[in-house]
């Protein structure tokens, strides 16, 4: 769908008229609430989970962290792994006890345990399979139009990744150069099997031409460091995240109806009514780094 | 059905049988004296009576009178009237005749015929007939007329925005007009993604809007009726026009077979940007594709007094890209036989094929059998439609006739290849066949009152091959299959039928006053699937089917018609309500395309809209135009969004002020100013922010929707148009039209929307996005000779 708003923007580029200016906006505010972000991996590395409130839309200030919570990942077998708030700052922090310790498994179910106030909340998400990254390869590219705020020239790099048989394997492709991830909404990558929809029919397939390129949302220079992480996602993850990238970045004569978010993290209490925001899913996580060297770029390939 | 249809037929018609003896018929057609051009809607009137008929789609009339002598005076607007003294003695009278166009129209004693007041005294109420003249002197676009556009200016009629797509009347959704072109509907009315309609004005001769009171005739849609008729083609003589616009070139070129009993028509139109820019472009764009165009061609044939024929076809295509490509286009095919069965039976049978397709390809340039994703879509409908109009007598004129749709659905298929390996997506082919009939009567009772009533019946079939699914009953959220059928060919999934009976009455007031009243049941059997803010050119038609319901129209209106100064000034205030049934809207994050399972993300609901519009128009002067005022609603209610409750539409606007005005300043130079102010379109923004991985996310706290209004819409656009005081090629005609629109440069908003700031994305900011963010001049040059 990308390409066909990119034609647009470039027909009204020829028409050299289309704009978009920053307005001011009053909207009424709504009740604050508590947002719990809470994306888990199996990376033996310190795992945080971000309790903060929200904030009237156009609110200027910082974020206002949730502070004095009881935050515990339980594995299925029941061990608790205690999340807490170091720096008083909302971020809950579980740390390996030993290099190589992990949280998660892959196939095992968790559950996310949230004391707020005398509010409770949980939520349950599976670890999925994740296949490897088997490759990158890059080739030199100029575009005929420099886009805007990015480069026009340099490597564009591709990864190559094969989605295991069995339907409904989703993931999230996320890329660094240069160890700072490409943290735009629009170059959020969900992934449905081998494709961007259920309906894709990708399943065992290779990563399809577009998403292998989401490696690169941005071309790289020479000597420039590559690194792309692909996570298994639960399904619900998929369409949360999808939902997360068409929320901010749903403007122009194609956009939808703006939608709320959903979460999946409930009250445990069924009556109580005080709903959070945010997510709560677990990983598994595959990656590959490289440097780009000029002298190994592929020659470039046609249609691209 | 049926049965009951040609029971009510058969007593009309001996109704006529039993009445007519001692009278006798005046027919004929009435046609333009300077190209051959049949005249639509021109007035057949005998003073001495009071009584008289207006000329059909085909410029046919026939009036049946008591025996004896009669002044009649023949009339349309801006043409001279003419007068003929006709004797009824012993047998019916055929008389054909041509009218000559007022050499000024802007002369002020052109026509004092009784009857230029048709307005107040047609049984049409909620019509709206634009003269093309008066649609290519208005300012346009980049100077590039367009129909649909123009439209836009009359009361009840609004866009969801600047560019959209189509057009919305009356609260209905674009999906719910039935375009007709030549009786073919047109299924993507755009080029451009909106920004220009399909119609070459050089080939349109008729415009006419039906915005409620619809006749029996007409069905298929729930909203309106905007029928489009091409020009027929001169048949004294070969006559060519053009132009250089902005965008388009156009060429339409038009001929006699043989003079005064066949001719033929074609226009062209293509964008060239492309060859402009081709010089300049380099490297991959050089390749690049970008155009549009759009062929238009007409023939008819006169075989004798009582048949003739007309063959008429569309052709357009927009074509982007270079590597990766896409293309959409409309296609329609119609012929038509008309047939005289006697002075007063009159009969046009329509054959017609329209196709909308588009196409999606990754490897148009050099085919990649590693890596590629070629998609197509298309609708195909195959229709027969026999039209009758019996003119029993002066005071009954009945309509009757039947239709039969053949439908074809290619919602979406696409061969996706990567690393060597094809799959193929998407949905399955569907198909379906609608049919009607109806029977209806425009009957005068005395002088002053007139009624049209009818009834027509159609009747729904989803069919086979197909699968059919069955949906789990949980509203607001993605519904997944609960178990699937597999239908054979031509077997039926499922049935829909709906009586929709149609009234309007006239009521007359005095000379140039009278009130008129309508009602009207619609039903529609297709849905336009298109969940963004103006329809795409991918959306897809969907059909009805065991999922999807039909949806349905019950519209009553109300209208006070007054006419001033000798008809110099036509008023008329209408109010009306209008509620929709099986609405379909889709659930957040919904999967349109290539989802066999998509049913499962739609959501139904209720529609209502309701208003009031006023209007007045100077017909003629140096001056002319209108000023149309719409006070409106329209709203939905659809289960699972926002909290069930009622809400505004995306297009609804409070407030709508069109002013159209042309002022002819002599036989060369005219000028033209348009004025358009709407209430601002409702839109949906967060009440919080939460920040999530970084990102600031909004959220509604009251899920309302639709809750908030953009900025106000006004624009003006000049236009003034110069013709040449030499001649082309000696008799010839060359004019230029200098062009601006957006005037005083005005951002009007096509929506607001939030996003994260891009400096610092844990901050978030409002934007405002204009299609058209300047001032647009345009020099377009016309040429006829």
């Amino acid at each position: 769908m990308k390409n066909i708003q990119w034609f647009y923007f470039f027909l009204l580029i020829l028409m050299g008229t289309a704009c978009q200016d920053v307005i001011d906006l009053e909207t009424e505010a709504g009740e604050t609430q508590l947002v719990i972000d809470a994306w888990v991996t199996d990376e033996s590395k310190a795992q945080t989970i971000k309790l903060s409130l929200t904030q009237p839309y156009f609110d200027k200030g910082g974020i206002v962290p949730a502070k004095g919570a009881t935050v515990i990942v339980f594995s299925e077998d029941s061990i608790p792994y205690p999340f807490v708030d170091l720096k008083n700052d909302g971020n809950y922090v579980w740390k390996p006890k030993i290099a190589g310790d992990k949280l998660l498994q892959v196939g095992k179910q968790y559950a996310l345990y949230v004391k707020y106030g005398a509010e409770e909340y949980f939520s349950i998400s599976k670890v999925n399979r994740v296949p490897p990254i088997d490759s990158l390869n890059y080739f030199k590219q100029k575009f005929p139009v420099a886009p805007t705020d990015l480069r026009q020239e340099g490597y564009q790099v591709d990864f190559y990744a094969k989605d295991p048989v069995g339907k409904g394997d989703c993931y999230w492709v996320r890329a660094y150069r240069n160890d700072t991830l490409f943290d735009k909404p629009s170059q959020i990558q969900a992934v449905y099997d081998g494709s961007f929809s259920p309906g894709g029919s990708a399943d065992g397939l290779l990563f399809i031409l577009p998403i292998r390129a989401s490696a690169s949302p941005d071309l790289y220079n020479a000597n420039d460091k590559v690194k792309v992480e692909l996570y298994s996602i639960p399904q619900e993850a998929f369409f949360f995240l999808q939902l997360v990238r068409s929320e901010s970045t749903n403007g122009g004569i194609f956009a939808t109806v703006p939608t709320n978010i959903p979460t999946n993290i409930q009250p445990l209490d069924q009556k109580n009514k005080k709903q959070v925001l945010g997510f709560f899913a677990v990983s598994a996580v595959s990656s590959i780094e490289t440097v780009v060297d000029g002298s190994k770029a592929i020659p470039k390939p046609s249609g691209r | 059905m049926y049965k009951l249809l040609l029971a009510l037929l058969v007593v009309f018609v001996s109704i006529g049988h039993a009445a007519a003896q001692d009278k006798l018929t005046i027919s004929g057609y009435v046609k333009d004296a300077k190209n051959g051009e049949a005249l639509l809607g021109a007035t057949v009137f005998v003073p001495t009576l009071g009584e008289g008929v207006t000329t059909n789609d085909y410029g046919f009339y026939s009036i049946t009178l008591p025996r004896g002598t009669y002044d009649i005076s023949f009339s349309y607007v801006s043409y001279l009237e003419e007068k003929r003294q006709v004797k009824l003695e012993n047998a019916n009278v055929k008389l054909d005749l041509e009218l000559k166009e007022s050499a000024l129209v802007l002369e002020t004693v052109t026509i004092s015929s009784e009857r230029v007041d048709a307005n107040v005294r047609s049984i049409e109420m909620s019509v709206n007939k634009v003269d093309m003249r008066t649609i290519q002197k208005m300012p346009a676009l980049l100077g590039e007329v367009d129909v649909i556009r123009s439209i836009q200016f009359l009361p009840g009629v609004t866009t969801v925005g600047e560019g959209a797509t189509g057009f919305n009347v009356r609260g209905g959704n674009v999906d719910q007009n039935l375009v007709l072109l030549d009786e073919a509907p047109v299924f993507n009315s755009s080029h451009l993604f909106g920004f220009f309609s399909v119609f070459n004005p050089d080939a349109v001769k008729d415009v006419k809007l039906i915005k409620g009171g619809i006749p029996a005739e007409y069905g298929g849609r729930v909203s309106s009726i905007l029928d489009v008729r091409m020009k027929e083609g001169n048949s004294k003589k070969f006559a060519a026009s053009g132009g250089i616009g902005t965008i388009f070139s156009r060429l339409a070129l038009e001929t006699p077979i043989i003079k005064d009993k066949g001719s033929f028509i074609v226009a062209a139109r293509r964008s060239y940007i492309d060859v402009l820019a081709k010089p300049f472009l380099s490297g991959d764009l050089k390749d690049s594709r970008f155009y549009f165009y759009d062929l238009t061609a007409k023939a008819n044939y006169q075989i004798d007094d009582k048949n003739t024929v007309f063959l008429s076809g569309y052709f357009g295509r927009d074509v982007f890209g270079a590597d990766f490509g896409f293309d959409w286009g409309n296609t329609t095919a119609s012929a038509r036989w008309n047939h005289i069965f006697s002075d007063k039976l009159f009969l046009n049978t329509t054959a017609f094929f329209s196709n909308y397709d588009y196409r999606l390809q990754s490897d148009l340039r050099e085919p990649n059998p590693q890596d590629a994703f070629r998609w197509n879509s298309n609708i195909k409908n195959y229709s027969v439609k026999p039209d009758f109009t019996y003119y029993l007598n002066s005071r009954n004129k009945i309509s009757f006739g039947g239709q039969m749709i053949y439908y074809t659905f290619q919602p979406g298929k696409a061969e996706a290849i990567s690393g060597g390996e094809t799959r193929i997506i998407g949905q399955d082919s569907k198909y379906a066949i609608e049919y009607a009939a109806y029977l209806g009567n425009e009957q005068k009772l005395g002088k002053n009152f007139t009624l049209q009533y009818g009834i027509r019946y159609s009747l729904y079939d989803y069919i086979g091959p197909g699968k059919a699914y069955t949906y789990g009953p949980q509203t607001g959220e993605r519904r997944e299959p609960i178990s699937t059928q597999t239908y054979k060919k031509g077997e039926r999934i499922t049935r829909y039928g709906n009586w929709e009976p149609r009234f309007s009455a006239n009521i007359g007031l005095g000379d140039a006053s009278s009130i008129k009243v309508s009602y009207n049941r619609m039903a529609q059997y297709l849905h336009l699937l298109s969940n963004t803010a103006a329809a795409s050119p991918l959306d897809v038609w969907t059909p009805t089917s065991n999922n999807i319901k039909p949806q349905l129209s019950d519209q009553i209106a109300l209208g006070l018609f007054k006419n001033f100064k000798d008809n110099l000034f036509e008023t008329s205030v209408e109010v009306y309500y209008k509620s929709l049934q099986n609405q379909v809207d889709y659930i957040p994050n919904s999967d349109l395309l290539l989802n066999p399972e998509l049913e499962g993300d739609l959501l139904f609901g209720d529609g209502r809209a309701y208003g009031a519009e006023f209007f007045i128009k100077k017909t003629k002067g140096k001056l002319n135009g209108w000023l149309s005022y719409t006070l409106s609603r329209t709203e939905r209610q659809i289960k699972g969004l926002n909290n069930n409750d009622w809400f505004p539409s995306r297009f609804d606007k409070t407030h709508v002020l069109n002013f159209v005005g042309i002022y002819d300043l002599n036989q060369r130079v005219s000028f033209s100013l348009n004025f358009t102010y709407g209430t601002g379109t409702p839109a949906t923004f967060p009440t919080s922010k939460f920040i999530w991985q970084g990102y600031a996310l909004p959220h509604n706290f009251y899920a309302q929707r639709n809750g908030y209004r953009i900025p106000d819409y006004h624009r003006v656009d000049l236009a003034a148009i110069v013709k040449q005081k030499k001649k082309l090629f000696g008799t010839g005609e060359g004019e230029w039209v200098f062009s601006i629109y957006n005037l005083y440069n005005r951002r009007n908003a096509f929506s607001v929307y939030v996003r994260q700031s891009e400096d610092n994305p844990s901050q978030t900011e409002a934007v405002r996005y204009s299609v058209f963010g300047s001032i647009i001049p345009a020099v377009t040059y016309n040429f006829k000779f």
